[in-house]
């Protein structure tokens, strides 16, 4: 850690840009040496926490022990020879064959076809933090987010990843606190940045509209790229674990303990939405035929038809928290804490 | 020559006191008798595991703070399906309470929805929240119960202490050694009567039913079932009885080989009090085993003294006259079985030891009671005319029947004989090859599939997420283990690979729940289901799960992952504890190391190491004791080979049987080969003995076979069958294992029956070349 923040203070380059870039020297000495992931049976029955269909290629899904599993058809699933074992935590891919996937110790894998074999682009157990999201906007500029404010930006494909940290994404006291101290004790200042940023979710990117959610209520959203961000007012205090804007134009965000919020007025105001059940909602995503589906914790899957008003109970019987998933010719790809599967959905009102 | 001097000197004393003989006999009889009748039941956790056997040794270590692997489980079910009644509840809590005051149990290991260290932790939006599963104002009513289950859930006990369906509830304890009270050895069978009078029969009614298993109880039910031996031993004693006396024709032929026999399964139970044995229900047989064997030599005896009466002796000149001729080949034999079932011996798990000294010192007793005091006795008898004329009538109906069986000895039938048993050894070898070790079957293998205890494990296994199949790699680290991430990380990395071996159903560490506490802490999120690698958050996740867990000891020096397993097959065990031994190897070093294995399946694993390891040296050690026997009896390599040759056919065929039974090679299977070969040994020692003078004179071959089964052969097809019958009555046995040494021993008395008959002449046939 200590190191660590040395290196950053080294490279600090001016205070005043809303955006601050710290280089993430290569040379940094890991405490532990990645170790490839095992290669076993029961991989795609462990703990998965994301799948993304690969455009034109089927699909890909992560999760613990550096597990990255390929399926063309969404049925049948092999693993991938992956160089760690961190719990990845998201996938992304940008053609059918450029993807990464990020997890804990800041893990960066990045794979060039389309998800065969993987090559680590960062990796930092010192840090002891997780990546959470990452998004790549084309071959080249991408973006990997995290707990405690990790936020990491490419524009060479991952051959280096930046760090960056916007004053804006921290609440209004904290920026004022910010200001002050950064006039006063820079170097206090760069310790305190460490920890005034919630914990980043999920990204939601459409265009150049950034959404990001994270810890204690927060919601972010940048219009230009991720060049500059505007925290949006509080309205909840939990935390926030994904956000998605509907094919009707709505903002959705969910998160702890059953809470999901609705905004028809792009964050200006939020409605709360009641729901059957109160497990920790993890996941939201939409059909093509604009259905909404949020998945969580114990199980949980809910099925909205309009545009996330009211929702419809589908729970899981077995109580497995699904953590994410994808729609495939009426059947939903959910990954849950007991693996991949593949669940109709029942037509039922 | 030395020893026929030696004979002939105790024969003359012998004959010369034989009341003072047969006083001595009395009054060693009356004293043993009176001793017998304190012989006890006796059975005891530790004697049934190899405890030299390092897994048993790392067991050992750790009893102390993990508990043994001697466990008993009793779930109570409520007949609606739903436990949660205020009748169901007010049970329960008394039968958990009368299971921690059983004598015997360690009470602080009794767990159930009951016991304080039942409690739930939940996440809040604050932090933690938990309490005991039962709070401590609990009443039964609608929402105390709704209470209690909602508690059970965030518990995660379902499964393991409420069943799947909540049709039942499970109190788990573990047994002590040493009785507290008494400061004696736990007495097993006493502690499962308790468990049978005091809790199932105080608490089975028509809405709840009571499902006990675990070793304790097991062996009850084994010794309740070895009761029926008793009913086993006495049907045999009646068969034995007519068959006797339709051979003998004589009453007082037929009472004296049953009395001397019976005479000797007294000797061999009062010597075992004498020296402070008891009898395990493992070796309920043996007694069985001995009157049987007695049985065989003292037909011979009285095979050879009602001919020699037929031949016009008067019964003292012919009791002494076969006293002489059989104390040798008879002494032999018995001899070849006392020290084949001591190399029993060798074998270091407690119950085998116990037979092999039952049935050596039985077995031993028979030179006694059998080769000198049965022709004492009958050297009293008064034989009618009428039975010298019945007896001495030829038969030739028989005598064809021994001129025709001869035919074995011509080099023509040999020729086929041999090709045929060279083929039959061939294909049995092929197949003992594929011997399996250890239990074949599900639930308690010395118990039938449909006993009660081995219900009450299905409807166990079925209801509740748990297996009593599990082997427990206790990792020795260093104090505060725990809150190293190497160490942990690498726990959790040997779980991971141990899940997925074939067989495995699932694992538990202090590294997996952890982990889960971890993500706990950061508001149920799976994706914090990792170890931290920051030392304060790794100590906030690990130091939640408490040492009652049985996952960690007090300065987290010893992590036990604990492995469940789908069954209890030798193969499965064996393939886990392969991968566990290959990845303990890679994931271990010198501070930490990965040590099998504590857990029944980790018992069983070392169990049929110490089986597997034991049952060459075994054979080597059975084979070597008859051969040199055989050597010093016969002087010739010759007939030793003649005799030894048909043996280890029978034995390999043998295997071969037990293979396509499905008969596993267990603790109570092993034996069975020794014993086997031990017995066997008889028939061939008795048919050659008569021959190999004869053919030392030059006698032709065929002559001097035909003349030996005109002597013994009625005797050894008589013997060969009146054991098999008696044993044979064994697969109606309430004991699996009995079952299954029931059909071997049968197989083994009529097959060696059948060696010496046919095999041995054919061999004889060549190589005793000049004797054509």
């Amino acid at each position: 850690m200590h190191k660590y923040f040395l290196a950053g203070c080294m490279s600090v380059l001016s205070l005043t840009h809303l955006a601050i870039a710290v280089a993430e020297t290569d040379d940094e000495i890991a405490d532990a040496a990645p170790k490839a992931a095992f290669m076993v049976p029961l991989a795609e029955r462990s703990l998965l926490t994301d799948v993304v269909a690969i455009p034109t290629a089927g699909f890909a899904a992560v999760g613990e022990r550096g597990h990255i599993l390929l399926s063309a058809d969404g049925r049948q699933w092999q693993q991938a020879q992956v160089p760690v074992q961190a719990l990845l935590t998201s996938v992304y891919f940008v053609d059918a064959d450029y993807g990464w996937a990020v997890g804990h110790d800041a893990t960066i894998l990045h794979t060039q076809d389309g998800g065969k074999s993987w090559q680590i682009q960062q990796f930092l157990p010192q840090l002891d933090k997780p990546l959470m999201d990452v998004y790549f906007f084309d071959r080249q500029r991408g973006m990997a987010i995290g707990a405690y404010g990790m936020y990491y930006t490419t524009q060479d494909g991952g051959d280096s990843w930046h760090k960056a940290f916007y004053l804006a994404l921290a609440s209004e006291e904290d920026q004022e606190f910010l200001a002050e101290l950064a006039e006063t004790d820079p170097e206090s200042y760069l310790l305190e940045r460490e920890s005034v940023l919630p914990h980043f979710n999920r990204l939601m990117v459409q265009g150049d509209e950034i959404l990001m959610v994270g810890e204690a209520g927060f919601v972010a959203v940048s219009q230009d790229g991720g060049e500059n961000w505007q925290r949006l007012e509080n309205f909840y205090n939990g935390s926030l674990f994904d956000v998605h804007r509907t094919k009707q134009g709505s903002l959705l965000v969910a998160g702890l303990r059953g809470n999901v919020f609705r905004s028809t007025d792009d964050g200006e105001s939020w409605q709360d939405i009641s729901l059957p059940q109160s497990a920790t909602l993890n996941s939201i995503f939409e059909d093509e035929q604009g259905q909404l589906f949020l998945t969580g914790n114990a199980g949980t899957l809910l099925l909205s038809s309009d545009d996330g008003q009211t929702f419809r109970d589908l729970s899981q019987t077995d109580g497995r928290a699904i953590l994410n998933g994808l729609p495939l010719a009426g059947q939903l790809v959910l990954v849950t804490e007991t693996g991949v599967r593949l669940t109709s959905i029942s037509k039922s009102e | 020559m030395s020893i026929n001097w030696l004979v002939n000197k105790f024969e003359y004393s012998l004959f010369r006191h034989r009341l003072a003989v047969l006083v001595l006999f009395a009054l060693a009889t009356l004293f043993l008798l009176w001793r017998a009748t304190d012989i006890k039941l006796d059975a005891a956790f530790s004697k049934n595991i190899p405890l030299k056997h390092e897994y048993m040794q790392t067991y050992l270590k750790h009893e102390q703070d993990f508990g043994g692997a001697n466990n008993i489980l009793i779930a109570m079910c409520d007949a609606s399906g739903d436990i949660f009644n205020a009748n169901f509840f007010d049970n329960f809590r008394r039968a958990h309470d009368d299971v921690v005051y059983t004598p015997g149990v360690e009470r602080v290991l009794v767990k159930s929805l009951f016991s304080p260290s039942t409690r739930f932790i939940e996440v809040v939006e604050d932090g933690f929240a938990g309490g005991p599963v039962i709070p401590a104002d609990f009443t039964a009513d609608a929402e105390g119960l709704a209470r209690v289950k909602e508690n059970a859930e965030k518990a995660g006990i379902v499964g393991r202490m409420v069943a799947d369906d909540y049709s039942c509830a499970m109190i788990t304890a573990s047994l002590l050694e040493i009785d507290p009270e008494t400061n004696l050895p736990l007495n097993t069978i006493a502690f499962a009567g308790k468990l049978e009078n005091d809790i199932r029969g105080k608490y089975q009614s028509e809405q709840i039913s009571v499902h006990i298993i675990g070793f304790a109880k097991m062996v009850g039910d084994v010794a309740e079932g070895a009761k029926g031996v008793v009913a086993f031993f006495g049907i045999a004693i009646v068969i034995t009885t007519i068959m006797v006396f339709l051979f003998s024709r004589s009453v007082m032929l037929t009472v004296l080989p049953i009395a001397c026999s019976l005479i000797a399964v007294v000797w061999q139970m009062g010597l075992l009090t004498v020296l402070g044995f008891g009898i395990d229900p493992m070796s309920i047989l043996v007694p069985f085993l001995v009157f049987a064997i007695g049985v065989s030599h003292g037909v011979q005896m009285i095979n050879s003294t009602g001919k020699r009466v037929a031949a016009g002796m008067n019964a003292k000149a012919a009791a002494q006259a076969s006293f002489r001729k059989l104390l040798v080949p008879g002494g032999v034999a018995l001899l070849s079985d006392t020290v084949g079932f001591l190399t029993l011996l060798i074998i270091e798990i407690g119950v085998i030891r116990e037979l092999a000294i039952t049935a050596s010192l039985g077995v031993a007793v028979i030179i006694l009671t059998n080769l000198i005091l049965l022709p004492v006795l009958m050297s009293f008898v008064r034989f009618s005319k009428s039975y010298q004329q019945r007896v001495s009538e030829p038969s030739p109906a028989t005598e064809k029947v021994w001129y025709a069986l001869s035919a074995f000895a011509t080099r023509r039938y040999a020729a086929v004989i041999l090709v045929c048993t060279a083929a039959l050894f061939a294909y049995g070898y092929w197949q003992s090859q594929q011997l399996k070790i250890g239990d074949l079957h599900a639930g308690a293998p010395a118990l039938h599939e449909d006993s009660r205890y081995n219900q009450d494990t299905f409807l166990i296994t079925d209801r509740f997420a748990i297996s009593v199949d599990y082997i427990n790699v206790m990792v020795e680290s260093i104090p505060s283990a725990c809150t190293s991430h190497d160490i942990m990380d690498r726990i959790d990395q040997f779980q991971w690979l141990m899940e997925n071996v074939p067989g495995v159903q699932s694992a538990v560490s202090l590294s997996s729940v952890s982990k889960v506490i971890n993500a706990a802490y950061n508001e149920g999120n799976p994706k914090w289901r990792v170890l931290p690698r920051n030392t304060q958050s790794l100590v906030q996740a690990s130091s939640r799960v408490e040492t009652s867990t049985g996952l960690l000891n007090a300065d987290c020096s010893v992590m036990p992952v604990m492995i469940f397993l789908e069954d209890h097959k030798a193969e499965t065990i064996e393939r886990v504890v392969r991968a566990a031994k290959l990845h303990g190897t890679e994931l271990g070093d010198a501070e930490t190391r990965f040590m099998l294995a504590t857990g029944p399946a980790g018992v069983m694993a070392a169990t049929n190491e110490a089986v597997s390891a034991a049952q060459q040296p075994m054979m080597w050690y059975v084979y070597l004791a008859v051969i040199v026997l055989c050597l010093l009896s016969f002087r010739s390599v010759k007939a030793t080979a003649a005799v030894i040759i048909p043996l280890y056919v029978v034995s390999v065929l043998a295997t071969a049987l037990m293979t396509k039974l499905q008969i596993g090679l267990t603790v109570s299977t092993l034996p069975v080969i020794a014993l086997g070969v031990g017995i066997g040994v008889d028939y061939g020692i008795y048919i050659l003995s008569t021959m190999s003078q004869q053919l030392r004179d030059g006698m032709p071959l065929r002559q001097a076979y035909f003349e030996a089964l005109k002597e013994r052969g009625s005797a050894v097809l008589f013997t060969g069958i009146t054991l098999a019958i008696g044993v044979s009555t064994w697969v109606f046995s309430a004991l699996k294992f009995q079952v299954d040494m029931g059909i071997l021993l049968t197989f083994m008395f009529i097959v060696n029956m059948l060696g010496a008959i046919v095999v041995l002449p054919a061999l004889a046939a060549f190589f005793w070349r000049k004797n054509n």
